[in-house]
């Protein structure tokens, strides 16, 4: 018995000896003590070392774009890292072409924080925050698209350009075990500040589109941040021409309400395209901007109207609508908001009625 | 055995007695981790580190705690617990130092806990009745024996991938094993140098 | 059978809530090696390539986009409808591009038979031979792509099996 007792007590001793030492190992060898971060030779971060340069920034309230939660699945967080980052690691290789390469692009999420950086990133990021919402509306606008409205709680107020897009954080639900980020345009007002309007689009096999469908609830408290993006109003006078279908509104819907406010008499059309009328939506805030604003225009089209739709408006796609109400576009500046296939059957009919393709704007997230 | 000093230990571990192409030990990182000559030779040093560091530190707990308390059959759980803990430091430092090689060695990195050389060494030292010098010296000798086996196999792989045409059947394991043989019927040429039993 | 490294980290992004919602894998247990290996052997038994079966879905998937995401007749007795959604997801391969989120439907008027394939499918399948685990949400079986695509003359492949 007695020689039973001592051996148990021999393996725990030594167990818990080698324990003792591998967290003193911890707490002296893997633990990299504070670094300090300057951010585009400014602003100095100090951090905690030992991860990895996307959290240590989201920490300290930068946002680095990234889809995949920092796993290194989405190539998005990509940086100029001038000094401190060390070698290339065979995780960032793929996502780097060799350009980037040889001007020290990085990925934020596989560097490791282990001594004093140096990084350069887009001005605007800057300005990009993590809000705390809870959602206050959700309406289905048509059979696979939902309106979302999210009611900020802290920060309080956002301020953002219509036309820009925020980041929805999408929590581990069912089988997924991992925070992934999706973006999506602003819809509503910018002077409205504290609450955003994203309009949804149900997508086969996707992670956010099926969290907000068949999950989401009102009172559930959503991350966000942003706002991100360059899609916005510009500063002239030229005449509007809007194309944009299904969710594809939210930013074309945010600029007209911002327009509504201060009046603006630029002339404006914009055309919608669907394909029934079960893909209709906000036609009565459509109907009623082209009220409160000097020379706007609503055109929707369907390309398939159902039998019972009983349709007597535009129909045919898109182009062939935009091709027969636009004979010269040469003085107008377009607004596109759609699939890369749309856009560029679109570009292509502007360009044929005269426009310059720096005229042309569109909201890429891709 | 006795008569054997350090220096005799340590070039028949590598050479004569080469734990890998010898007594065929600690083959699956082996096979698995040799295509790159850089890898390997980031494996084989920690391999080395690990056998050399455990082999005599297994002696000194067997010595003076398993024997005095007549608990010599606990050995082989308390071998392993030691060359675990070993590993993961191992793993810290290595993450510390290199993190590229922390990335590219992957998952053999912790494999190092289960590869059979390192428990073997231990072993060998208490079926030889080892003493403190010697075991340092067999424990750093297979280390390097190893090490040299998996840097050599790692270049003529790549050799092979570059220049030679491999049949498709026999690409990965197939040609690693081969040439594995060739290098342990070389290896035997040394025989007869130093006995080590 | 044991894969390496980087096999082990491409079979992470494969898995649910990763890149797409039910991940690419499916109910299937094996490694992505194991799967690419079988799928490998059974196109080359069905006397194709994976080049070419990518390029017939490319060759469809072209002759549907004119549809601007409305459904249309192309070659002779197809219908095709190519619609998206915004947003671009990474190849689980690992390397540099993101594949928009483009999904074709393909219904076969002569046989009756539909199939949907995205953007990434074809990718997939044309530069790695990836067509999804058994059970996965978009698996493309190479003997369905080869029947419903018409990728070699009638009578040499399995004809479909009468079911539910």
């Amino acid at each position: 018995m007695t020689a039973l007792l001592i051996a148990i007590g021999v393996i725990c001793a030594i167990n818990v000896v080698l324990t003792l030492l591998l967290l003193l190992a911890e707490a002296t060898i893997a633990n990299y003590g504070s670094c300090t971060v300057t951010v585009n030779g400014e602003k100095r971060l100090t951090v905690e070392g030992g991860r990895s340069l996307l959290a240590s920034l989201k920490q300290e309230q930068i946002f680095i774009p990234s889809a995949c939660g920092g796993r290194g699945s989405c190539g998005l967080c990509k940086v100029v890292v001038l000094d401190g980052a060390g070698p290339l690691l065979p995780t960032e290789l793929p996502w780097l072409s060799p350009e980037e390469q040889r001007t020290q692009v990085r990925l934020a999420c596989q560097v490791k924080v282990k001594r004093d950086l140096q990084i350069r990133i887009p001005e605007e990021l800057l300005s990009v925050r993590q809000y705390r919402t809870v959602v206050s509306g959700l309406v289905d606008l048509t059979h696979d698209i939902k309106q979302v409205t999210l009611k900020l709680i802290e920060p309080q107020e956002i301020t953002f350009t219509a036309g820009q897009y925020i980041q929805f954080e999408v929590p581990p639900y069912a089988l997924t075990d991992e925070p992934v980020y999706r973006a999506y345009s602003v819809s509503s007002s910018s002077a409205q500040k504290d609450s955003v309007e994203l309009e949804i689009r149900y997508v086969p096999n996707g992670i956010c589109t099926t969290y907000v469908h068949q999950h989401l609830k009102v009172g559930d408290t959503v991350v966000i941040n942003g706002p991100y993006g360059e899609f916005r109003l510009s500063d002239t006078d030229r005449e509007m021409i809007c194309i944009a279908g299904g969710s594809g509104m939210a930013p074309i819907k945010s600029i007209l309400l911002d327009m509504e406010r201060v009046r603006n008499p630029r002339k404006c059309r914009y055309f919608f395209g669907a394909r029934a009328r079960r893909d209709l939506f906000l036609l009565d805030e459509m109907r009623k901007l082209e009220q409160t604003l000097p020379d706007f225009r609503f055109i929707p089209s369907l390309s398939r109207p159902e039998e019972g739709d009983a349709w007597e408006g535009e129909r045919g796609l898109v182009t062939e609508v935009v091709s027969r109400h636009v004979d010269d576009a040469s003085h107008a500046e377009a607004y596109l908001c759609g699939s890369p296939l749309m856009i560029d059957a679109c570009v292509k009919i502007l360009r044929e009625k005269g426009m310059l393709e720096e005229h042309i704007f569109y909201d890429k997230f891709s | 055995m006795e008569s054997l000093g350090f220096f005799a230990i340590f070039f028949s571990a590598v050479f004569t007695n080469n734990i890998l192409l010898t007594n065929y030990l600690g083959m699956c990182s082996f096979l698995g981790c040799s295509r790159e000559l850089k890898t390997s030779f980031g494996l084989g040093a920690a391999v080395i580190f690990v056998m050399a560091a455990t082999s005599v530190l297994n002696w000194l707990v067997y010595t003076y705690v398993l024997v005095p308390l007549n608990l010599d059959y606990l050995r082989f759980i308390v071998f392993i617990v030691v060359i675990a803990a070993f590993t993961q430091l191992v793993e810290m430092i290595i993450e510390r130092v290199s993190e590229a090689l922390y990335l590219s060695l992957g998952l053999f990195l912790p494999l190092i806990a289960v590869n059979c050389a390192i428990l073997g060494a231990s072993l060998f030292m208490v079926i030889r009745q080892y003493t403190f010098w010697q075991t340092f010296g067999y424990g750093l000798g297979a280390g390097v024996g190893w090490g040299l086996a998996i840097l050599a196999m790692a270049g003529i792989r790549q050799r092979l991938a570059q220049r030679s045409r491999v049949p498709a059947g026999l690409e990965g394991p197939g040609i690693a094993l081969i040439i594995a043989g060739t290098m342990a019927l070389a290896f035997m040429g040394f025989n007869g140098m130093v006995s080590l039993n | 059978m044991k894969q390496s490294v980087r096999d082990d980290q491409i079979q992470e992004q494969m898995r649910p809530g990763v890149i797409t919602r039910d991940g690419m894998l499916g109910a299937d247990r094996r490694k992505v090696r194991d799967i690419l290996e079988a799928d490998d052997a059974a196109v080359r038994r069905l006397g194709l390539t994976h080049a070419r079966i990518a390029a017939r879905m490319r060759e469809l998937r072209d002759a549907g986009a004119a549809g601007l995401g409305q459904a249309i007749d192309v070659l002779d007795h197809f219908e095709v409808r190519v619609d998206s959604a915004r947003g671009g997801l990474p190849c689980p391969f690992m390397h540099e591009g993101l594949f928009g989120k483009e999904f074709v439907e393909v219904l076969n008027r002569r046989s009756g038979e539909r199939l949907t394939f995205t953007a990434l499918n074809v990718h997939m399948i044309g530069t790695h031979g990836f067509y999804e685990g058994e059970g996965a949400f978009f698996r493309q079986d190479p003997q369905v792509l080869a029947r419903v695509l018409e990728l070699l003359p009638e009578g040499s492949v399995p004809a479909a099996q009468k079911g539910p």
